[in-house]
């Protein structure tokens, strides 16, 4: 019988830092590389794995990486509880426990062919950013592409040094509420970020993640640009324990967040009681 | 023909089966038969801190569990289920699958819904053996049961449970719980002041089986232990994720939450109701809360809206 609850160990390969409390942890199996599913991917862009720091408990976190890294695993780390506090701590060199990953991810093959426009705040890019290498690596597949990328301040943007490299394939559309002096990219979920979108609202999507700027978007952007709530789809935070559908921590309504998501359509979470 | 059990040789019967089983008599136990296989609190991991090596705790044991009602025979099978899909809870398993449930129930009834091995009363000094698998059929090869062409057959009906008949029509179960929160019942609000979100309902509930997991780390720091215990959607912190943002802040959203699971997410999940109609959690509840009484209220507003 297979133990759905046992981790396995990983190394901590790089630690980067990407803004005051948040950090980007690269995970390498202790012997040979993550195993490809049945779509040549590691995992499908917008899964989630369960860290484990023992001692300190277990979490959820979304993946950063491309899903065809088969080296290594990327997680971004924002210190929030006892378990990431003490992640924090870990150095590299050390090793840390993951299971996974679980979940349904973002629905490439309904997106491919359409327009894309992703819209993420502060600590929702990790999903995002591994769903936008998906879209690079099949380009051809997808039509035109923005990301909206929302944060408090310039320096709350993680995932900086990845900008560049994705502006060349896709639209990056920066915004903040705080701007600083050298600030040159939007200011709020402005209604002035509609103008530099171009898409076919009927042949458009749309993939979203965290909690923070996700109304905002929807209302100003999102409806504004004549997208869908069917064709708006949702990476969902809930508390997490088992990841496997038995512990009822994460329950939207019907659906289990580990199993049936942690990507929804909008449309159908939307009419969920809770 | 019928196989027959003395009364008085019941007890033999298993001090016999004792050198293959811990024989646990749960009849005159508070918390339900679960506790045995999903117990309130478990090990599940062992993590020595300075080896780094991680292991298993195996909680395997071989039970046989002797029930006094139907219902949580029926409530057994259920948590089976509930067990075994999407994917098998290792823990669970570990000591389901060796264990043997055994019924002895005082009342007459047509069928049994659960358990191994079922002995039915039919007189004062006899039971009357239902087999249900080929793990009972192991148990009965001896001396103990009897084939007895007519045994003396004594009815002894149980008390009628109207609310066991609303549960054979879970869809409208499901129906009128979901409809009662959406048309802002008023209901919710009363129940929110009642309730002190103390869990006990969950607890004692045979089919409830939410649950946290948590790491107790010894005095010394040497070893960890991932531990799993019973939690419940009652209680305030339930859906709290770091950072303090609360999913469920209100006990009128917790305590909806849990007739939601039991009536609407677990129909939609497994096709039926959560609940078998012990009664167990409305005995229990210090504020008198009786599950039955809130549904039959929801159930005949639906009808009537």
């Amino acid at each position: 019988m297979k133990n759905i609850y046992k981790p396995f160990k990983v190394n901590i390969v790089k630690i980067e830092d990407h803004s005051s409390n948040v950090k980007l942890f690269r995970l390498q199996k202790t012997k040979g590389n993550f195993l490809v599913n049945e779509k040549g991917t590691v995992f499908n862009p917008g899964q989630f794995i369960l860290i484990s720091h023992f001692g300190y408990g277990e979490a959820p976190f979304g993946i950063a990486s491309s899903p065809f890294e088969t080296r290594y695993i990327d997680i971004v780390v924002r210190k929030a509880g006892c378990l990431t506090k003490a992640v924090h701590q870990l150095k590299t060199g050390n090793q840390i426990f993951m299971r996974g990953p679980y979940g349904h991810g973002f629905p490439v093959d309904f997106m491919a062919g359409k327009d894309v426009v992703m819209v993420t705040g502060g600590c929702g890019i990790p999903p995002i950013a591994s769903l936008i290498e998906y879209i690079i690596e099949y380009r051809k597949k997808f039509g035109r592409t923005y990301l909206i990328y929302g944060a408090r301040t310039p320096s709350d943007l993680l995932m900086k040094d990845n900008f560049k490299k994705w502006e060349k394939y896709i639209k990056v559309m920066l915004t903040v509420d705080k701007p600083d002096q050298e600030w040159k990219g939007h200011v709020g979920m402005v209604s002035s970020i509609i103008s530099d979108i171009k898409i076919d609202p009927l042949d458009a999507v749309s993939a979203m993640c965290g909690p923070g700027p996700m109304m905002d978007a929807l209302e100003r952007i999102l409806r504004p640009l004549g997208i869908s709530d069917r064709r708006i789809f949702v990476n969902m935070e809930r508390k997490m324990q088992c990841g496997v559908g038995k512990c009822q921590h994460c329950t939207v309504g019907e659906k289990y967040v580990c199993q049936d998501g942690p990507v929804f359509n909008f449309d159908e979470i939307d009419k969920s009681w809770d | 023909m019928e196989l027959i059990i003395k009364k008085d040789q019941i007890k033999n019967w298993l001090g016999e089966l004792k050198k293959d089983f811990k024989i646990v008599d749960s009849r005159k136990k508070s918390l339900p038969a679960k506790q045995y296989f999903f117990p309130p609190k478990e090990g599940l991991f062992n993590f020595n801190k300075k080896t780094e090596k991680l292991k298993t705790i195996d909680n395997s044991k071989n039970i046989l569990l002797i029930i006094g009602y139907l219902d949580e025979l029926e409530a057994m099978t259920q948590l089976d289920e509930i067990m075994e899909k999407p994917h098998k809870d290792f823990f669970y398993w570990q000591k389901r699958n060796k264990s043997v449930l055994i019924g002895i129930i005082d009342k007459s009834f047509k069928v049994p819904k659960g358990g191994d091995i079922v002995l039915e009363k039919i007189n004062e000094k006899e039971y009357r053996t239902w087999i249900l698998n080929s793990k009972g059929r192991k148990l009965i090869k001896n001396k103990f049961f009897k084939k007895v062409l007519k045994p003396r057959v004594v009815d002894y009906p149980s008390k009628h449970k109207p609310f066991k008949e609303m549960l054979l029509d879970p869809e409208l179960l499901a129906d009128a719980v979901e409809w009662s929160w959406k048309s802002h019942h008023k209901i919710w609000d009363e129940l929110a002041g009642k309730c002190l979100g103390c869990g006990i309902c969950t607890y004692v509930c045979p089919l409830c089986h939410c649950f946290s997991i948590e790491d107790r780390v010894v005095l010394d720091d040497s070893e960890c232990i991932r531990c799993r215990e019973w939690d419940a959607c009652t209680l305030p912190k339930f859906a709290e994720v770091a950072g303090e943002h609360n999913f469920h802040k209100t006990i009128k959203e917790r305590y909806y939450n849990w007739y939601y699971h039991k009536f609407v997410r677990a129909y939609k999940e497994f096709g039926k109701s959560q609940c078998v109609a012990c009664g167990n959690c409305g005995r229990n509840c210090p504020a008198g809360i009786k599950i039955n009484d809130v549904l039959k209220e929801i159930v005949e507003d639906y009808k009537n809206q």
